[in-house]
């Protein structure tokens, strides 16, 4: 018991300088986005506000026009997660169960897709959307562009991930299944996914928080105010602008980051679990 | 792939697998393997594939500001590029970022994979704590990191004031030799998390009785991670280094909103600079061409360092 406190106490001591360094962006954060304005521009900075206030956060929710942003990053979110499952799911299902030949050269194939990543492409992937016609003008300036465009960035780690999974998913209860005159497709939709409904949601997760957290193609391809998402929004807040309201920006920044860490701090486990497995195969 | 024969016992018409071509004929069971693999395959040709051809041929060719493609050039848009001093300035910061970077980041990662390896108390919230950066978006790090770093009200100066390390507001941002070093360090926060699971994962998959054999041979702590630990890490050692490198080469957030390359292009690398090539200045030519530069050096890099990686087993 007493070798157990004094290795915890050694092991706080080594990773204390990193725990202090992720955590003193956020505490800037917090402490920032409560300080009225009249003390953010105060010399020298102190770390906690005098009079605590919340006012910034009503400020920046007009500035930033946080609803609207909050709204378009849920649609553009949750629209690539369903467009990443949908393709990644029966993908991963073949790579994992089934025999094809091709099989070597689409695995390679995606791991090229992981090479090319978006900031490399933007300039092809503008003119791309620019030259598909959709409604008024083109997919540029489109919810459904940049929905299209972070569905198939996550098609390579998808597949990787859920296939490492379904591997991981006993044989043997699908192929009672089929003993019992099921066939194929039904055994997989009642008794495979449901399985699998675990792999699926990690998987969920983190394309929707690569979504969320995505710069550039949202910087590119979203030019209406109105169509923005969160990141953009929070971003143009700072960028090139004169004067900045550090206060209203730290208030809108937490409203953007902080549930994201809630739901990753509750989901992290079985994230790093899933890599594990994936990294083993 | 199995024989029509098989299908047809599992109620399937014997004819139609036949007829078909081997990649459609059902398996075993009446899935086609490929009819499940093919959406991935169109959306990632679509998407992925096609719009790198689009940037092969806008680098070959004369575009105007406003992207008409005025005729094909040849390698003009490679020689200017070759030309240009900011180019040289933004591959060689390009070279260090990476290197500094991804260095960085696999030596911290490492003893902090081994310390959460251990079992202490309080494991779980220290886990949570370093995982916290994996869930920030880039540019949300970045915009943290700059108010920081801020001169006058920066809690960064702040802090260095009270513990007496400096006396004036030190001008992070406003010069590259400063501001370039605090955009490695964020840079290598982020990729933390990243790369210490992979470590984890590693770590977790290794065999416990040869660590107990090493102890009854009398091995040291560090006898024991240099000649057990080690080397069983290295294929993660190796991912953890080629997946970073290509991640890192073109990290792009955090240089565009910490410093937009400035002051005076002094911290551009080559991702920021193709950006600001090709949608600041109007000059999307030269910026293919470096995107299409930039794609030949992390393919280069990976099938080099794949390739000597494999020599010596």
């Amino acid at each position: 018991m007493k070798r157990k406190l004094r290795r915890s106490v050694v092991c706080w001591l080594v990773l204390s300088p990193l725990i202090v360094l992720v955590l003193f962006p956020y505490a800037v954060m917090v402490f920032t986005a409560l300080k009225p304005t009249s003390e953010v521009m105060s010399y020298p900075p102190r770390w906690l506000p005098r009079h605590w206030s919340f006012a910034s956060f009503p400020a920046m929710w007009e500035q930033a026009d946080l609803g609207t942003a909050i709204m378009n990053s849920v649609v553009i979110s949750c629209g690539s997660v369903c467009l990443a499952l949908c393709v990644a799911v029966p993908a991963a299902y073949a790579v994992a169960r089934l025999q094809f030949r091709l099989k070597p050269r689409y695995r390679l194939f995606l791991l090229v897709t992981q090479m090319l990543p978006p900031v490399l492409l933007i300039l092809g992937l503008f003119r791309t959307a620019a030259a598909i016609p959709f409604g008024d003008g083109s997919l540029v300036n489109t919810r459904l562009g940049v929905i299209l465009i972070y569905g198939a960035f996550q098609i390579a780690f998808s597949v990787w991930m859920l296939s490492a999974y379904f591997t991981a998913i006993p044989r043997d209860i699908e192929e009672a299944a089929w003993i019992d005159g099921c066939g194929r497709v039904r055994a997989v939709w009642h008794i495979f996914l449901p399985l699998a409904v675990p792999a699926i949601a990690v998987c969920a997760l983190v394309a929707f928080v690569a979504g969320w957290n995505e710069y550039v193609v949202a910087l590119t391809m979203l030019r209406d105010r109105d169509k923005q998402t969160v990141t953009l929004q929070v971003v143009n807040l700072v960028a090139g602008r004169y004067s900045v309201e550090w206060n209203q920006v730290m208030a809108a920044t937490s409203v953007a980051t902080l549930p994201v860490a809630v739901v990753f701090a509750a989901l992290q486990r079985f994230l790093v679990k899933g890599l594990t497995l994936g990294a083993v195969k | 792939m199995v024989s029509a024969g098989q299908a047809s016992e599992q109620g399937q018409p014997a004819a139609l697998p036949r007829i078909l071509p081997p990649f459609l004929r059902p398996a075993r069971h009446g899935l086609p393997p490929l009819l499940l693999v093919l959406p991935s395959l169109l959306l990632a040709t679509a998407i992925v594939v096609y719009p790198f051809f689009v940037i092969v041929r806008l680098s070959l060719s004369n575009v105007s500001p406003f992207g008409q493609l005025r005729g094909f050039v040849g390698w003009a848009n490679y020689a200017a590029v070759l030309a240009d001093p900011i180019f040289y300035g933004a591959l060689w910061r390009t070279l260090i970022w990476t290197a500094a970077v991804v260095g960085g980041t696999v030596l911290i990662s490492m003893p902090v994979a081994l310390v959460l390896q251990q079992e202490f108390y309080g494991r779980a919230i220290a886990r949570i704590v370093i995982m916290l950066p994996w869930a920030l978006s880039l540019a949300m790090a970045a915009i943290l990191w700059e108010w920081s770093f801020n001169a006058d009200y920066g809690m960064i100066n702040g802090v260095l004031r009270n513990l007496g390390l400096s006396s004036g507001a030190i001008h992070w941002m406003a010069r590259a030799d400063t501001a370039f070093p605090v955009e490695i360090g964020v840079g290598i926060l982020v990729s933390i998390p990243f790369t210490a699971t992979i470590f984890q994962g590693g770590l977790s998959s290794m065999p416990t009785e040869i660590y107990e054999a090493a102890r009854v041979d009398g091995a040291s702590g560090v006898q024991q991670f240099r000649y057990l630990t080690l080397p069983l890490l290295k294929p993660f050692i190796q991912i953890a280094i080629v997946l970073n490198v290509i991640y890192v080469f073109n990290s792009f957030p955090i240089i565009w909103v910490m410093t937009h390359g400035g002051p005076d292009n002094s911290t551009h690398i080559l991702v920021t600079y193709a950006y600001e090539l090709a949608f600041g200045l109007g000059r999307p030519g030269p910026a293919a061409a470096i995107s299409v530069l930039m794609l030949a050096i992390v393919l280069a890099f990976t099938m080099v360092y794949l390739h000597l990686q494999r020599e010596p087993t």
